[in-house]
Protein backbone atom coordinates (compact mmCIF):
# COMPACT_ATOMS: atom_id res chain seq x y z
CA UNK A 1 0.00 0.00 0.00
CA UNK A 2 1.42 3.58 -0.88
CA UNK A 3 0.53 6.53 1.28
CA UNK A 4 3.65 8.12 1.49
CA UNK A 5 2.15 10.94 4.52
CA UNK A 6 -0.45 8.01 6.10
CA UNK A 7 3.13 5.59 5.88
CA UNK A 8 5.06 7.96 7.76
CA UNK A 9 2.70 9.10 10.15
CA UNK A 10 1.50 5.28 11.11
CA UNK A 11 5.84 4.46 11.18
CA UNK A 12 6.69 8.07 13.34
CA UNK A 13 3.47 6.17 15.77
CA UNK A 14 5.00 2.85 16.05
CA UNK A 15 8.27 4.62 17.16
CA UNK A 16 6.58 5.62 19.31
CA UNK A 17 4.70 2.88 20.59
CA UNK A 18 7.96 1.50 21.00
CA UNK A 19 9.48 3.98 23.34
CA UNK A 20 6.32 3.63 25.08
CA UNK A 21 7.13 0.00 25.89
CA UNK A 22 11.23 0.41 26.89
CA UNK A 23 10.54 4.09 28.29
CA UNK A 24 9.96 2.19 31.89
CA UNK A 25 12.25 -0.24 31.68
CA UNK A 26 15.23 2.20 30.79
CA UNK A 27 14.09 4.69 33.45
CA UNK A 28 14.59 1.77 35.89
CA UNK A 29 17.67 0.57 35.13
CA UNK A 30 19.05 4.21 34.94
CA UNK A 31 17.38 4.43 38.66
CA UNK A 32 19.31 1.09 39.79
CA UNK A 33 22.25 3.02 39.42
CA UNK A 34 21.69 5.65 42.30
CA UNK A 35 23.77 6.09 45.04
CA UNK A 36 22.91 4.42 48.24
CA UNK A 37 22.16 4.38 50.72
CA UNK A 38 20.96 7.69 51.06
CA UNK A 39 19.61 7.95 47.16
CA UNK A 40 15.86 7.11 46.46
CA UNK A 41 14.20 5.12 43.58
CA UNK A 42 13.59 8.95 42.10
CA UNK A 43 15.21 11.58 39.90
CA UNK A 44 17.48 13.31 40.07
CA UNK A 45 20.51 10.43 40.20
CA UNK A 46 22.40 12.22 42.88
CA UNK A 47 25.29 10.64 42.05
CA UNK A 48 26.22 7.56 39.48
CA UNK A 49 27.18 4.15 41.83
CA UNK A 50 26.14 0.49 41.83
CA UNK A 51 26.12 0.58 45.55
CA UNK A 52 22.58 -1.16 45.22
CA UNK A 53 24.55 -4.07 43.32
CA UNK A 54 26.45 -4.24 45.90
CA UNK A 55 23.82 -4.44 48.24
CA UNK A 56 22.03 -7.32 46.88
CA UNK A 57 25.10 -9.30 46.86
CA UNK A 58 25.39 -8.25 50.63
CA UNK A 59 28.76 -6.17 49.57
CA UNK A 60 27.68 -3.03 51.58
CA UNK A 61 27.86 -2.44 55.24
CA UNK A 62 24.29 -3.15 57.05
CA UNK A 63 21.62 -0.31 56.77
CA UNK A 64 18.23 0.39 57.79
CA UNK A 65 17.18 -1.64 54.00
CA UNK A 66 17.00 -4.80 54.80
CA UNK A 67 18.72 -6.97 51.67
CA UNK A 68 16.39 -8.85 49.59
CA UNK A 69 15.99 -11.99 50.18
CA UNK A 70 16.94 -13.63 46.77
CA UNK A 71 19.67 -16.10 47.13
CA UNK A 72 17.79 -18.91 48.74
CA UNK A 73 14.85 -18.00 46.74
CA UNK A 74 16.57 -17.98 43.12
CA UNK A 75 17.97 -21.35 44.18
CA UNK A 76 14.13 -22.66 44.33
CA UNK A 77 12.85 -20.46 41.33
CA UNK A 78 15.39 -22.14 39.26
CA UNK A 79 14.82 -25.94 40.60
CA UNK A 80 11.24 -25.37 40.02
CA UNK A 81 11.89 -23.85 36.40
CA UNK A 82 14.11 -26.63 35.98
CA UNK A 83 11.49 -29.25 36.94
CA UNK A 84 8.85 -27.79 35.15
CA UNK A 85 10.45 -27.37 32.14
CA UNK A 86 11.50 -31.45 31.77
CA UNK A 87 8.20 -32.40 32.40
CA UNK A 88 6.01 -29.97 30.68
CA UNK A 89 8.07 -30.06 27.12
CA UNK A 90 7.96 -34.38 27.69
CA UNK A 91 4.03 -33.97 27.90
CA UNK A 92 4.02 -31.48 25.33
CA UNK A 93 5.82 -33.86 22.79
CA UNK A 94 3.98 -37.11 23.90
CA UNK A 95 0.63 -35.80 23.26
CA UNK A 96 1.26 -33.55 20.48
CA UNK A 97 2.70 -37.15 19.08
CA UNK A 98 -0.51 -38.56 20.05
CA UNK A 99 -2.60 -35.68 18.30
CA UNK A 100 -0.84 -37.12 14.37
CA UNK A 101 -3.31 -39.29 14.41
CA UNK A 102 -6.70 -38.46 14.09
CA UNK A 103 -8.88 -39.52 17.33
CA UNK A 104 -11.82 -39.47 18.79
CA UNK A 105 -12.43 -36.66 21.20
CA UNK A 106 -9.47 -34.91 19.93
CA UNK A 107 -11.55 -31.71 19.95
CA UNK A 108 -12.83 -31.93 24.15
CA UNK A 109 -8.53 -33.31 24.62
CA UNK A 110 -6.86 -30.04 22.69
CA UNK A 111 -9.21 -27.72 24.31
CA UNK A 112 -8.71 -29.19 27.98
CA UNK A 113 -4.81 -29.00 27.18
CA UNK A 114 -5.23 -25.25 25.87
CA UNK A 115 -7.36 -24.46 28.98
CA UNK A 116 -4.39 -24.64 30.99
CA UNK A 117 -2.79 -21.45 29.40
CA UNK A 118 -6.05 -19.72 29.24
CA UNK A 119 -7.45 -19.94 33.34
CA UNK A 120 -6.08 -17.58 35.07
CA UNK A 121 -3.49 -18.29 37.77
CA UNK A 122 -5.91 -16.59 40.69
CA UNK A 123 -8.44 -19.11 39.89
CA UNK A 124 -6.49 -22.33 39.83
CA UNK A 125 -4.24 -21.13 42.06
CA UNK A 126 -7.03 -20.38 44.83
CA UNK A 127 -8.50 -23.61 43.65
CA UNK A 128 -5.46 -25.84 43.93
CA UNK A 129 -5.23 -24.22 47.54
CA UNK A 130 -8.65 -25.42 48.23
CA UNK A 131 -8.02 -29.07 47.08
CA UNK A 132 -4.99 -29.09 49.29
CA UNK A 133 -6.68 -27.85 52.22
CA UNK A 134 -9.51 -30.51 51.78
CA UNK A 135 -6.82 -33.21 51.41
CA UNK A 136 -5.01 -32.03 54.48
CA UNK A 137 -1.93 -31.59 52.08
CA UNK A 138 0.85 -29.07 52.91
CA UNK A 139 1.55 -26.36 49.98
CA UNK A 140 4.69 -26.31 48.70
CA UNK A 141 6.79 -24.76 46.63
CA UNK A 142 7.67 -28.37 45.01
CA UNK A 143 4.47 -29.92 45.04
CA UNK A 144 1.38 -28.30 44.75
CA UNK A 145 3.46 -25.09 42.90
CA UNK A 146 5.29 -27.41 40.64
CA UNK A 147 2.11 -29.35 39.17
CA UNK A 148 0.40 -25.57 38.31
CA UNK A 149 3.50 -24.58 36.36
CA UNK A 150 3.16 -27.60 34.70
CA UNK A 151 -0.53 -26.92 33.61
CA UNK A 152 0.25 -23.16 32.29
CA UNK A 153 3.40 -24.17 30.75
CA UNK A 154 2.74 -27.65 29.01
CA UNK A 155 -0.04 -25.83 26.75
CA UNK A 156 2.80 -24.38 24.89
CA UNK A 157 4.78 -26.71 24.87
CA UNK A 158 1.93 -29.10 23.52
CA UNK A 159 1.29 -26.05 20.74
CA UNK A 160 4.68 -25.65 19.68
CA UNK A 161 5.21 -29.26 19.22
CA UNK A 162 1.44 -29.69 17.06
CA UNK A 163 3.13 -26.87 14.70
CA UNK A 164 6.08 -29.09 14.70
CA UNK A 165 4.67 -31.80 13.74
CA UNK A 166 2.31 -30.15 11.33
CA UNK A 167 5.34 -29.46 8.75
CA UNK A 168 6.85 -33.26 9.88
CA UNK A 169 7.10 -35.52 6.76
CA UNK A 170 6.06 -39.02 7.91
CA UNK A 171 7.58 -40.94 5.34
CA UNK A 172 11.03 -40.49 6.92
CA UNK A 173 9.84 -42.36 9.63
CA UNK A 174 8.03 -45.13 7.56
CA UNK A 175 10.83 -45.66 5.91
CA UNK A 176 12.86 -46.40 8.60
CA UNK A 177 10.73 -48.68 9.88
CA UNK A 178 10.93 -50.69 6.54
CA UNK A 179 14.00 -50.43 6.27
CA UNK A 180 13.54 -52.65 9.89
CA UNK A 181 14.52 -50.30 12.45
CA UNK A 182 13.14 -50.58 15.18
CA UNK A 183 10.37 -47.72 16.48
CA UNK A 184 12.97 -46.50 19.66
CA UNK A 185 16.15 -45.68 17.42
CA UNK A 186 13.84 -44.45 14.41
CA UNK A 187 12.83 -42.20 17.27
CA UNK A 188 16.40 -41.23 18.55
CA UNK A 189 18.00 -41.18 14.70
CA UNK A 190 14.94 -39.58 12.46
CA UNK A 191 12.67 -38.05 14.73
CA UNK A 192 13.79 -36.55 17.57
CA UNK A 193 16.77 -34.78 15.73
CA UNK A 194 14.18 -33.44 13.25
CA UNK A 195 11.61 -32.09 16.07
CA UNK A 196 14.97 -30.98 17.99
CA UNK A 197 14.54 -27.13 17.29
CA UNK A 198 10.55 -27.35 18.24
CA UNK A 199 11.73 -29.14 21.65
CA UNK A 200 14.57 -26.55 22.25
CA UNK A 201 11.39 -23.78 22.08
CA UNK A 202 9.61 -25.48 24.28
CA UNK A 203 11.89 -26.18 27.26
CA UNK A 204 12.52 -22.37 26.17
CA UNK A 205 9.08 -21.39 26.60
CA UNK A 206 8.34 -24.11 30.07
CA UNK A 207 11.52 -22.29 31.54
CA UNK A 208 11.16 -18.54 31.25
CA UNK A 209 7.56 -18.67 31.79
CA UNK A 210 7.75 -20.99 35.06
CA UNK A 211 10.98 -18.69 36.23
CA UNK A 212 8.65 -16.03 35.71
CA UNK A 213 5.13 -17.32 36.82
CA UNK A 214 3.93 -15.61 40.14
CA UNK A 215 0.09 -15.84 40.71
CA UNK A 216 -0.28 -19.62 40.68
CA UNK A 217 2.41 -19.54 43.19
CA UNK A 218 0.96 -17.22 45.33
CA UNK A 219 -1.34 -19.19 46.47
CA UNK A 220 -0.24 -22.79 46.04
CA UNK A 221 3.08 -22.34 48.00
CA UNK A 222 4.00 -22.56 51.08
CA UNK A 223 5.83 -20.36 53.24
CA UNK A 224 9.34 -20.71 51.24
CA UNK A 225 9.43 -18.22 48.36
CA UNK A 226 10.16 -17.87 45.00
CA UNK A 227 12.01 -15.07 43.30
CA UNK A 228 8.54 -13.63 41.91
CA UNK A 229 6.68 -13.79 45.43
CA UNK A 230 10.07 -12.14 46.83
CA UNK A 231 9.49 -9.42 44.30
CA UNK A 232 6.21 -9.37 45.14
CA UNK A 233 7.14 -9.01 48.69
CA UNK A 234 8.37 -5.78 47.95
CA UNK A 235 5.12 -4.12 46.74
CA UNK A 236 3.54 -3.45 50.06
CA UNK A 237 6.17 -1.89 51.36
CA UNK A 238 8.80 1.32 50.51
CA UNK A 239 10.70 0.56 47.37
CA UNK A 240 14.69 1.08 47.16
CA UNK A 241 16.50 1.11 44.02
CA UNK A 242 17.89 -2.43 45.09
CA UNK A 243 14.66 -4.07 43.87
CA UNK A 244 15.94 -2.08 40.12
CA UNK A 245 18.90 -3.72 40.35
CA UNK A 246 18.13 -6.59 40.75
CA UNK A 247 15.49 -6.02 37.85
CA UNK A 248 17.93 -5.23 35.67
CA UNK A 249 20.21 -8.46 36.77
CA UNK A 250 16.60 -10.65 36.25
CA UNK A 251 16.35 -9.26 32.88
CA UNK A 252 20.03 -10.02 31.93
CA UNK A 253 19.59 -13.48 32.90
CA UNK A 254 16.62 -13.83 30.74
CA UNK A 255 18.58 -12.12 27.70
CA UNK A 256 21.25 -15.06 28.86
CA UNK A 257 18.72 -17.66 28.26
CA UNK A 258 17.68 -16.54 25.09
CA UNK A 259 20.88 -16.54 23.48
CA UNK A 260 21.97 -19.70 24.75
CA UNK A 261 18.76 -20.41 22.89
CA UNK A 262 19.86 -18.85 19.88
CA UNK A 263 23.37 -20.71 19.54
CA UNK A 264 21.88 -24.17 19.99
CA UNK A 265 19.07 -23.22 17.54
CA UNK A 266 21.75 -22.57 14.74
CA UNK A 267 23.95 -24.94 15.86
CA UNK A 268 20.83 -27.79 15.20
CA UNK A 269 20.69 -26.19 11.98
CA UNK A 270 23.60 -25.95 10.73
CA UNK A 271 24.05 -29.79 11.26
CA UNK A 272 20.79 -30.57 9.54
CA UNK A 273 22.32 -28.53 6.33
CA UNK A 274 25.34 -30.77 6.66
CA UNK A 275 23.53 -33.51 6.94
CA UNK A 276 21.22 -32.55 3.88
CA UNK A 277 24.40 -31.53 1.81
CA UNK A 278 25.61 -35.49 2.78
CA UNK A 279 22.75 -36.98 1.37
CA UNK A 280 22.89 -34.99 -1.88
CA UNK A 281 26.83 -36.02 -2.61
CA UNK B 1 -26.11 -33.22 5.88
CA UNK B 2 -23.72 -31.92 8.85
CA UNK B 3 -23.60 -34.97 10.63
CA UNK B 4 -22.91 -37.03 7.89
CA UNK B 5 -19.88 -35.10 6.21
CA UNK B 6 -18.84 -35.60 10.47
CA UNK B 7 -19.35 -39.62 10.60
CA UNK B 8 -17.74 -39.52 7.10
CA UNK B 9 -14.53 -37.41 7.93
CA UNK B 10 -14.43 -39.75 11.06
CA UNK B 11 -14.60 -42.80 9.44
CA UNK B 12 -12.66 -41.87 6.48
CA UNK B 13 -8.93 -41.63 8.07
CA UNK B 14 -7.80 -44.18 10.83
CA UNK B 15 -10.71 -43.21 12.94
CA UNK B 16 -9.28 -46.24 15.64
CA UNK B 17 -7.87 -45.17 18.85
CA UNK B 18 -4.49 -47.10 19.41
CA UNK B 19 -3.60 -48.17 22.65
CA UNK B 20 0.01 -46.47 21.70
CA UNK B 21 -2.20 -43.04 21.36
CA UNK B 22 -4.15 -43.60 24.32
CA UNK B 23 -0.72 -44.06 26.67
CA UNK B 24 0.73 -41.31 25.17
CA UNK B 25 -2.23 -39.20 25.45
CA UNK B 26 -2.83 -40.04 28.95
CA UNK B 27 -0.38 -38.69 30.86
CA UNK B 28 -1.39 -35.34 30.11
CA UNK B 29 -4.87 -35.60 29.91
CA UNK B 30 -4.45 -36.92 33.75
CA UNK B 31 -2.56 -34.51 34.34
CA UNK B 32 -5.29 -31.33 33.36
CA UNK B 33 -7.86 -33.19 35.01
CA UNK B 34 -6.53 -33.56 38.69
CA UNK B 35 -4.62 -29.96 38.67
CA UNK B 36 -6.54 -28.08 36.31
CA UNK B 37 -10.38 -29.47 36.19
CA UNK B 38 -10.27 -30.57 39.79
CA UNK B 39 -9.23 -27.19 41.37
CA UNK B 40 -11.61 -25.24 39.18
CA UNK B 41 -14.86 -28.01 39.99
CA UNK B 42 -13.40 -27.55 43.97
CA UNK B 43 -13.80 -23.91 44.21
CA UNK B 44 -17.47 -23.78 42.80
CA UNK B 45 -18.05 -26.48 45.62
CA UNK B 46 -16.32 -24.46 48.14
CA UNK B 47 -18.29 -21.31 47.44
CA UNK B 48 -21.19 -23.18 48.93
CA UNK B 49 -19.78 -24.62 52.17
CA UNK B 50 -20.30 -23.28 55.71
CA UNK B 51 -17.27 -19.98 56.48
CA UNK B 52 -16.47 -19.52 60.21
CA UNK B 53 -14.03 -17.26 61.61
CA UNK B 54 -11.41 -18.92 60.61
CA UNK B 55 -12.00 -22.11 58.52
CA UNK B 56 -14.54 -24.04 56.38
CA UNK B 57 -17.14 -26.41 56.98
CA UNK B 58 -17.81 -28.90 54.02
CA UNK B 59 -22.08 -27.69 55.37
CA UNK B 60 -23.81 -26.80 52.40
CA UNK B 61 -25.26 -22.96 52.21
CA UNK B 62 -25.50 -19.92 50.02
CA UNK B 63 -24.33 -17.57 52.93
CA UNK B 64 -20.93 -16.69 51.70
CA UNK B 65 -22.69 -16.19 47.82
CA UNK B 66 -25.55 -13.67 49.63
CA UNK B 67 -22.51 -11.70 51.60
CA UNK B 68 -21.11 -11.42 48.46
CA UNK B 69 -24.18 -9.77 46.45
CA UNK B 70 -25.01 -7.59 49.67
CA UNK B 71 -21.99 -6.23 50.19
CA UNK B 72 -20.59 -2.77 49.00
CA UNK B 73 -17.30 -3.68 48.67
CA UNK B 74 -17.49 -6.97 46.92
CA UNK B 75 -19.93 -5.44 44.79
CA UNK B 76 -17.88 -2.15 44.23
CA UNK B 77 -15.19 -4.45 43.06
CA UNK B 78 -17.21 -6.69 40.43
CA UNK B 79 -18.06 -3.08 38.84
CA UNK B 80 -14.13 -1.67 39.30
CA UNK B 81 -13.29 -4.78 37.42
CA UNK B 82 -15.63 -4.45 34.34
CA UNK B 83 -15.00 -0.85 34.56
CA UNK B 84 -10.86 -1.28 34.12
CA UNK B 85 -11.44 -4.38 31.93
CA UNK B 86 -12.88 -2.54 29.34
CA UNK B 87 -10.96 0.76 29.58
CA UNK B 88 -7.98 -1.85 28.99
CA UNK B 89 -9.62 -3.55 26.35
CA UNK B 90 -10.29 -0.29 24.23
CA UNK B 91 -7.11 0.85 25.66
CA UNK B 92 -4.96 -1.87 24.33
CA UNK B 93 -6.87 -1.92 20.95
CA UNK B 94 -6.54 2.20 20.08
CA UNK B 95 -2.90 1.93 21.14
CA UNK B 96 -2.23 -1.74 19.39
CA UNK B 97 -3.81 -1.18 15.97
CA UNK B 98 -2.00 1.46 14.52
CA UNK B 99 1.33 -0.09 15.27
CA UNK B 100 -0.13 -3.38 13.89
CA UNK B 101 -1.00 -1.88 11.33
CA UNK B 102 1.79 -0.39 10.28
CA UNK B 103 3.88 -3.82 10.85
CA UNK B 104 1.37 -6.09 8.94
CA UNK B 105 0.47 -4.16 5.96
CA UNK B 106 2.82 -1.18 5.66
CA UNK B 107 6.17 -2.65 6.14
CA UNK B 108 6.87 -4.51 3.01
CA UNK B 109 10.21 -5.31 3.88
CA UNK B 110 9.76 -9.17 5.65
CA UNK B 111 13.18 -8.61 7.93
CA UNK B 112 12.24 -5.23 9.35
CA UNK B 113 8.66 -6.35 10.10
CA UNK B 114 9.82 -9.37 11.97
CA UNK B 115 12.60 -6.92 13.79
CA UNK B 116 9.96 -4.81 14.73
CA UNK B 117 7.68 -7.25 16.17
CA UNK B 118 10.52 -8.84 17.57
CA UNK B 119 11.53 -5.44 19.34
CA UNK B 120 7.71 -5.30 21.15
CA UNK B 121 8.21 -8.91 22.20
CA UNK B 122 11.91 -8.32 24.11
CA UNK B 123 9.90 -7.09 26.95
CA UNK B 124 8.25 -9.94 27.55
CA UNK B 125 12.06 -10.97 28.67
CA UNK B 126 11.81 -9.29 31.62
CA UNK B 127 9.81 -10.51 35.15
CA UNK B 128 6.18 -9.54 35.10
CA UNK B 129 6.50 -7.99 38.35
CA UNK B 130 9.62 -5.97 36.98
CA UNK B 131 7.82 -4.18 34.38
CA UNK B 132 4.68 -3.16 36.66
CA UNK B 133 7.02 -2.17 39.09
CA UNK B 134 8.99 -0.11 36.54
CA UNK B 135 6.41 2.44 36.09
CA UNK B 136 6.53 3.98 39.60
CA UNK B 137 9.95 5.79 38.70
CA UNK B 138 7.79 6.91 35.42
CA UNK B 139 4.56 8.09 36.88
CA UNK B 140 4.88 9.16 40.48
CA UNK B 141 5.12 12.72 41.96
CA UNK B 142 8.89 13.53 41.13
CA UNK B 143 8.51 10.55 38.23
CA UNK B 144 10.11 11.09 35.11
CA UNK B 145 6.69 11.73 33.12
CA UNK B 146 6.19 14.83 36.00
CA UNK B 147 9.90 15.91 35.49
CA UNK B 148 10.04 16.09 31.70
CA UNK B 149 6.62 18.10 31.44
CA UNK B 150 8.19 20.48 34.63
CA UNK B 151 10.80 20.76 32.31
CA UNK B 152 9.19 21.69 28.82
CA UNK B 153 6.88 23.69 31.42
CA UNK B 154 3.55 22.15 29.99
CA UNK B 155 2.90 22.22 33.83
CA UNK B 156 3.60 24.09 36.67
CA UNK B 157 3.12 21.62 39.66
CA UNK B 158 3.63 18.03 39.48
CA UNK B 159 0.33 16.00 38.44
CA UNK B 160 -0.16 13.72 40.97
CA UNK B 161 -3.24 11.51 39.54
CA UNK B 162 -0.54 9.72 37.80
CA UNK B 163 0.28 7.44 40.35
CA UNK B 164 -1.60 5.42 42.55
CA UNK B 165 -5.29 6.19 40.65
CA UNK B 166 -7.28 4.35 38.22
CA UNK B 167 -5.60 6.37 35.64
CA UNK B 168 -1.50 4.55 36.75
CA UNK B 169 -3.47 0.88 36.57
CA UNK B 170 -4.77 1.47 33.47
CA UNK B 171 -1.70 3.31 31.78
CA UNK B 172 0.17 0.17 33.03
CA UNK B 173 -2.03 -2.75 32.27
CA UNK B 174 -2.26 -1.21 28.71
CA UNK B 175 1.36 -1.25 28.18
CA UNK B 176 2.17 -4.50 29.08
CA UNK B 177 -1.07 -6.25 27.49
CA UNK B 178 -0.90 -3.65 24.11
CA UNK B 179 1.38 -6.17 22.62
CA UNK B 180 -1.36 -9.35 22.68
CA UNK B 181 -3.49 -7.33 20.72
CA UNK B 182 -0.33 -6.19 18.24
CA UNK B 183 0.76 -9.85 17.74
CA UNK B 184 -2.84 -11.36 16.13
CA UNK B 185 -3.75 -8.02 14.26
CA UNK B 186 -0.27 -7.44 12.46
CA UNK B 187 -0.33 -11.60 11.69
CA UNK B 188 -4.17 -10.82 9.94
CA UNK B 189 -3.00 -8.03 8.19
CA UNK B 190 -0.16 -9.88 6.87
CA UNK B 191 -2.42 -12.05 5.04
CA UNK B 192 -4.23 -9.79 3.31
CA UNK B 193 -3.46 -10.18 -0.38
CA UNK B 194 -2.21 -6.73 -1.58
CA UNK B 195 -3.48 -6.78 -4.88
CA UNK B 196 -6.94 -6.51 -3.53
CA UNK B 197 -6.27 -3.07 -1.90
CA UNK B 198 -4.26 -2.30 -5.46
CA UNK B 199 -7.22 -3.12 -7.19
CA UNK B 200 -9.43 -0.45 -4.50
CA UNK B 201 -6.55 2.37 -5.49
CA UNK B 202 -7.28 1.49 -9.14
CA UNK B 203 -10.40 1.86 -8.89
CA UNK B 204 -9.84 4.92 -6.84
CA UNK B 205 -11.19 4.54 -3.07
CA UNK B 206 -9.33 6.59 -0.63
CA UNK B 207 -7.82 5.45 2.54
CA UNK B 208 -9.99 5.87 4.86
CA UNK B 209 -12.86 4.43 2.47
CA UNK B 210 -10.34 1.02 1.94
CA UNK B 211 -9.62 0.87 5.90
CA UNK B 212 -13.23 0.82 6.04
CA UNK B 213 -13.93 -1.58 3.56
CA UNK B 214 -11.32 -3.78 3.53
CA UNK B 215 -8.74 -3.72 5.91
CA UNK B 216 -10.54 -3.32 9.20
CA UNK B 217 -13.44 -6.22 8.46
CA UNK B 218 -10.35 -8.63 7.53
CA UNK B 219 -8.73 -7.99 10.57
CA UNK B 220 -11.57 -8.56 12.40
CA UNK B 221 -10.37 -12.03 13.39
CA UNK B 222 -7.17 -10.64 14.66
CA UNK B 223 -9.03 -8.35 17.02
CA UNK B 224 -10.99 -10.75 18.50
CA UNK B 225 -8.46 -13.19 19.11
CA UNK B 226 -6.26 -10.24 20.81
CA UNK B 227 -9.55 -9.64 22.72
CA UNK B 228 -9.47 -12.55 24.69
CA UNK B 229 -5.80 -12.84 25.21
CA UNK B 230 -6.27 -9.12 26.95
CA UNK B 231 -9.74 -9.55 28.65
CA UNK B 232 -8.82 -12.96 30.16
CA UNK B 233 -4.97 -11.42 31.34
CA UNK B 234 -6.86 -8.38 32.74
CA UNK B 235 -9.71 -10.18 34.18
CA UNK B 236 -7.25 -12.28 36.10
CA UNK B 237 -4.90 -9.28 37.24
CA UNK B 238 -4.68 -8.36 40.74
CA UNK B 239 -0.45 -7.17 40.84
CA UNK B 240 -0.78 -4.30 38.36
CA UNK B 241 -3.43 -2.97 40.61
CA UNK B 242 -1.72 -3.69 43.80
CA UNK B 243 1.77 -1.97 42.93
CA UNK B 244 0.03 0.69 41.28
CA UNK B 245 -2.97 2.02 42.63
CA UNK B 246 -2.03 2.18 46.50
CA UNK B 247 -4.66 -0.13 47.14
CA UNK B 248 -7.30 2.13 46.09
CA UNK B 249 -8.66 -0.05 42.99
CA UNK B 250 -9.67 -3.27 44.03
CA UNK B 251 -10.27 -5.85 41.43
CA UNK B 252 -11.81 -9.14 42.11
CA UNK B 253 -8.39 -10.68 41.99
CA UNK B 254 -7.58 -8.28 45.19
CA UNK B 255 -10.41 -9.85 46.71
CA UNK B 256 -9.29 -13.04 45.97
CA UNK B 257 -5.69 -12.55 47.73
CA UNK B 258 -7.12 -10.32 50.60
CA UNK B 259 -10.11 -12.92 51.28
CA UNK B 260 -7.39 -16.17 51.23
CA UNK B 261 -4.76 -13.87 53.65
CA UNK B 262 -7.85 -13.77 56.12
CA UNK B 263 -8.73 -17.56 55.54
CA UNK B 264 -11.95 -16.35 54.50
CA UNK B 265 -11.91 -19.82 51.69
CA UNK B 266 -15.35 -19.96 51.00
CA UNK B 267 -15.57 -15.96 49.71
CA UNK B 268 -12.62 -16.05 47.78
CA UNK B 269 -14.06 -19.04 46.04
CA UNK B 270 -17.37 -16.89 45.82
CA UNK B 271 -15.38 -14.19 44.33
CA UNK B 272 -13.67 -17.04 42.22
CA UNK B 273 -16.92 -18.21 40.75
CA UNK B 274 -17.92 -14.61 39.83
CA UNK B 275 -14.92 -14.20 38.09
CA UNK B 276 -15.21 -17.38 36.30
CA UNK B 277 -18.35 -16.13 34.62
CA UNK B 278 -17.29 -12.69 34.00
CA UNK B 279 -14.32 -14.56 31.98
CA UNK B 280 -16.62 -16.72 30.47
CA UNK B 281 -19.30 -14.68 29.35
CA UNK B 282 -16.82 -12.22 27.78
CA UNK B 283 -15.11 -14.83 25.76
CA UNK B 284 -18.47 -15.81 24.31
CA UNK B 285 -19.42 -12.54 23.90
CA UNK B 286 -16.06 -12.16 21.35
CA UNK B 287 -16.72 -15.24 20.20
CA UNK B 288 -19.97 -14.04 18.75
CA UNK B 289 -18.71 -10.94 16.94
CA UNK B 290 -16.29 -13.20 14.50
CA UNK B 291 -16.92 -17.32 13.68
CA UNK B 292 -13.28 -17.59 14.43
CA UNK B 293 -13.15 -21.48 13.04
CA UNK B 294 -14.84 -19.98 9.78
CA UNK B 295 -11.76 -16.74 9.62
CA UNK B 296 -8.40 -19.00 10.85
Amino acid sequence: MNGGSIKFGLGLYTTLFIVFLYAPLAVLTILSFQTGPEGGPQFPIIEWSVYWYQHLFGLTPPSRIAPLPIEEALIRSLTLAVMTMIVSTVLGVTSAQAFRQKFRGSGVVFYLIVLGMMVPGVLVGLGMALVANALGIDRTWWGTAFVLHVVYTFPFAFLVMLAIFNRFDPSVEEASWSLGVSPARTFRKITFPLIFPGVLSAMLFAFTLSYDEFSRTLFASGRDLTLPLAIYGTFSVEVHPNVFAFGVLTTLFSFALLAIYAILMSLSVRRAKRVAVQEEA
Amino acid sequence: MAVITETASESAPPARTTSKGMWLLAPGVIWMTLFLVLPILMMVYVSFWTQTTFKIEPKLTLQSWITFFSSDTYIGALWTTVRIWLTVLAATLLVGYPAALFVGLFVKNKTLSTVLLVLCVIPFWTSFLIRVLAWRPMLGKEGAINMILMKLGVVSQPIEVLLFSDLSVIIGMTQIYCVFMVGPIAFMLGRIDPSIIEAAQDLGAGFWRIFRTIILPLSMPGVVVGSIFVSVMVLGEFATSAALSGRKVNLLGNIIVTQVGSLKWAFAAVAGVVLTILMGAAVAALLRVVDLRKEL
